[in-house]
């Protein structure tokens, strides 16, 4: 196993977080992909779910293709590491309340005009409980015109302007693959909730975050200044932006090659030994973007003369191109087992299943924690409180 | 968290942004947004390549003349929009004095952010273990394609290409494709940034407990394949590849992002339930296609998806995209114009929760930039500073931070050590 990892270096600790209680009270990717890096960093995280189980739960695809609550693929990795509890919480609202009594962090994508009524609005709770902090991670956050829109992942893909700029200029707009709105939110949401536990150790008060998935979308666009401040609007432009800069077909697979730049373009001579990319029309990136239709027909050429793993040895070598993968090639990468970034764990229902994360390198990787039965810790989390008020 | 007050939760920290291009300064922002102290530093012969790379560099103010590389290097939108609020000082690493200089910041600083490939560290000699000697207890945190581990350590890849090494892109594509997609930026970047963003957080408490510096090493390979995790986990259960879903939901049915009235003008719709449904139903004025039994289940609607696509077309393709939202966001369901950037910037929403800001650049004039994520609704961010201009802060670092005198200063100017302008023809 070849490392090259400082000696006495140490790195992410997945115990940062082990003092804390975090109850997730969540329906969406977002918050529960927060709520997953908070079990990844120690916390202990309990997520409150329906009688019905998790939306996630329902989400195909499942083992086998066969419809199961505890078997889907998107549940399995973005709940892994929590304990489950069931509640109908517009019923029993008191028996959450008693659960928040204990607990440091609130996580949840519940709007305030669900949450309020029930005695969950966050200055209920900051009353009741003055440490605590709160997340919420909604579509819109909870001011603006849309705050009462019905939203979803595309729909904040399309207003945030991912979505537009995002599949070929001839074809619809197309969404990236998985909740992505969802995962950029639930990264913010968990960098704001640490942010806030940062706060709450020096001051010893409780803290509320008002997330918006639009806004985390709309802030995360490359394009977006030159847009707002020079009139340039980005469009999609498919596999390819320029013959620089750009996807191309190799044998067997796909490649991208990023040579924009004059040392760059350099590089890629070197690397193809294609004479003909020496001649005089290609010298500037003026007149490169000028013949560059000729000059991606001559490096197509080049690409599919090549296989994937030709070209996997060059990229190991440093020259300006990365070869595309699949879900299965890597997890088999020697990469990642030594990042020990795929880690498979048993589950009781749907067997042996590979969960990646967390997304850092570990000071000393924890065996990947199965995501949850629904409800399993009902004995452990609900019973007592509801003992308590006999 | 309150930026008015001031109760931010990094308060007090230095950070030295060692960074280029647009994760890294990404991070280094939005450390200056929780309210860390970013210095940004370049070299003279070695600067953000953002700051004149990328050809976005037409100048707002003046007419034809072309401009002068110190006017280019400090007017670009990319550079200006991840680089607010901080502070730049701009030291020739290449030189001994200025690596010591470097050192010395490093030393009187608590974080460190870098992204640049590992030969360049090693060729500089500004590592984390030249790091780490300076200041036992610094956060060092390398931000990468792959990651500081052996293989795939000198393989290049910037967050635009990165999506084809995570797996991402082959999971992409338009309905039934062979062919994959690329989403239309360099996603890797912002994704790495936040995450990168987690992981320095988490240090930062383990600091403030324990004193215990760290080194943290951040692959944007990974953070984009940990957001697709469910593929990975579907793979290792099933080992079966999925055709690919374009804009189609697992549960919702139909979803679709279906043409709009104007030219590229599409309005996107998802149909969650059969509530949702029969909602869309009534807003359509209960067509008779709609009434069709066999589309009152998911189920149902699934198997005829293509055809209640080209029904629900022919009807969204006479209208506006934003008539289209109003009309079925009143009746509930999720319909959502497809925005390109310039109509962000009108947006009723993001402007009502304070997402936009302009602010007076140096060079530039008036530009407009995006406030903090964290900032919004109740608590607009008031935008300190706009991007610094090349070595805009030289003076004040070595003065205020490194204890500096005015003739030792002087020297340093005069020596070319720190600089405020680009060295032309380097690039």
């Amino acid at each position: 196993m070849a490392t090259s990892r400082p000696p006495g270096a140490k790195r992410v600790m997945n115990d940062s977080l082990a003092d804390l209680l975090v109850v997730e009270l969540s329906c969406s990717a977002a918050a529960a992909f927060a709520g997953r890096l908070c079990a990844d960093a120690g916390a202990r995280v309990v997520l409150v779910e329906p009688p019905a189980g998790h939306p996630l739960r329902h989400e195909g695809p499942f083992l086998r293709d066969e419809p199961n609550l505890e078997t889907s693929a998107a549940h399995l990795h973005i709940n892994a590491g929590k304990r489950s509890v069931t509640l109908d919480v517009e019923a029993d609202a008191e028996t959450l309340a008693g659960l928040l009594q204990r607990a440091d962090v609130f996580l949840t994508d519940l709007p305030a005009p669900v949450l309020d009524p029930l005695g969950l609005s966050w200055r209920a709770l900051r009353g009741s409980t003055p440490a605590l902090v709160m997340t919420r991670v909604t579509p819109f956050g909870d001011t603006g015109p849309y705050r009462r829109y019905a939203a979803t992942n595309l729909a904040c893909l399309a207003l945030g302007g991912q979505l537009k700029i995002t599949g070929d200029p001839d074809r619809p707009p197309l969404s990236n693959f998985g909740a992505q709105a969802e995962y950029q939110a639930g990264l913010s949401a968990f960098a704001g909730t640490v942010a806030n536990v940062l706060l709450r150790d020096a001051t010893g008060d409780g803290e509320y975050l008002d997330l918006s998935v639009l806004d985390v979308v709309a802030t995360n666009l490359e394009h977006r200044s030159p847009a707002l401040n020079l009139g340039l609007v980005a469009n999609r432009a498919g596999l390819s932006v320029s013959a620089t800069y750009g996807v191309y077909p190799c044998a067997g697979g796909w490649v991208h090659l990023t040579a924009f730049s004059p040392p760059l373009w350099e590089r890629l001579k070197e690397m193809t030994q294609v004479s003909a990319l020496e001649d005089e029309r290609f010298a500037t990136q003026a007149a490169r973007l000028e013949r560059n239709d000729e000059l991606q027909a001559m490096l197509t050429e080049w690409t599919i003369s090549k296989t994937s793993d030709e070209l996997r040895a060059l990229a190991l070598r440093g020259y300006p191109l990365t070869v595309a993968e699949t879900p299965e090639r890597l997890l088999r990468c020697e990469q990642w087992r030594d990042r020990a970034f795929a880690r498979e764990v048993e589950h009781p229902a749907a067997g042996r299943v590979t969960v990646l994360g967390p997304p850092w390198l570990e000071e000393q990787p924890a065996p990947g924690r199965p995501a949850p039965l629904l409800g399993e810790a009902n004995g452990e989390y609900l019973a007592p409180l509801v003992e308590t008020r006999g | 968290m309150d930026w008015r007050s001031g109760r931010l939760p990094l308060a007090g920290l230095r950070v030295v942004d060692w960074c280029v291009y647009w994760a890294g300064p990404y991070l280094g922002m939005m450390l200056h947004d929780l309210g860390a102290e970013v210095i940004k530093v370049e070299s003279p012969s070695s600067w953000d390549p953002v700051r004149t790379v990328i050809d976005v560099n037409r100048y707002a103010g003046e007419g034809a003349r072309p401009l002068t590389p110190r006017e280019r290097s400090n007017v670009n939108q990319h550079f200006n929009e991840w680089n607010r609020g901080k502070l730049s000082f701009a030291v020739e690493l290449l030189e001994p004095r200025g690596r010591e200089l470097f050192l010395q910041l490093v030393a009187k600083s608590h974080i460190v952010i870098e992204n640049h490939r590992p030969g360049a560290k090693e060729k500089l000699r500004i590592g984390y273990e030249e790091c780490a000697a300076v200041r036992p207890d610094l956060i060092y945190l390398s931000l990468s394609g792959f990651g500081q581990t052996l293989p795939e350590r000198d393989a290049m890849a910037l967050g635009a290409p990165v999506e084809l090494a995570s797996g991402l892109f082959s999971l992409n594509g338009y309905l039934g494709d062979e062919t994959p997609a690329k989403t239309g930026f360099s996603y890797g970047d912002p994704v790495g940034a936040l995450a990168a963003l987690s992981a320095l957080l988490l240090a930062v408490r383990g600091w403030r407990r324990t004193g215990a510096g760290r080194y943290l090493d951040i692959a944007m390979r990974d953070t984009l394949s940990f957001g697709a995790g469910a593929a990975f986990a579907d793979w290792s259960m099933n080992g079966i590849e999925r055709p690919r879903r374009g804009n189609r939901h697992a549960v919702y049915a139909p979803q679709g992002v279906y043409r709009a009235h104007g030219d590229d003008e599409w309005v996107a719709i998802s149909v969650r339930d059969d509530r949702d449904w029969q909602a869309l139903g009534r807003a359509l004025g209960e067509p008779d296609w709609h009434r069709d039994a066999e589309l009152a289940s998911a189920a149902g609607r699934r198997r005829r998806h293509d055809e209640i696509d080209a029904r629900l077309e022919a009807w969204t393709s006479q209208r506006g995209a934003r008539d289209i939202e109003a009309l079925l966001q009143e009746a509930g369901v999720p319909a959502a114009a497809v925005l390109d950037f310039r109509q962000l910037w009108h947006d009723p929403q993001l402007n009502a929760r304070g997402a936009f800001q302009e602010v007076e650049h140096p060079a530039f004039g008036a530009e407009v930039r995006a406030t903090s994520q964290w900032a919004r609704g109740h608590l607009p961010q008031p935008i300190d500073a706009p991007a610094p201009c090349f070595g805009q802060h030289n003076r004040r670092v070595l003065s205020e931070v490194l204890g500096l005198g005015p003739d030792e200063i002087a020297a340093l100017e005069r020596e070319g050590i720190v600089a405020d302008e680009i060295r032309a023809g380097a690039d």
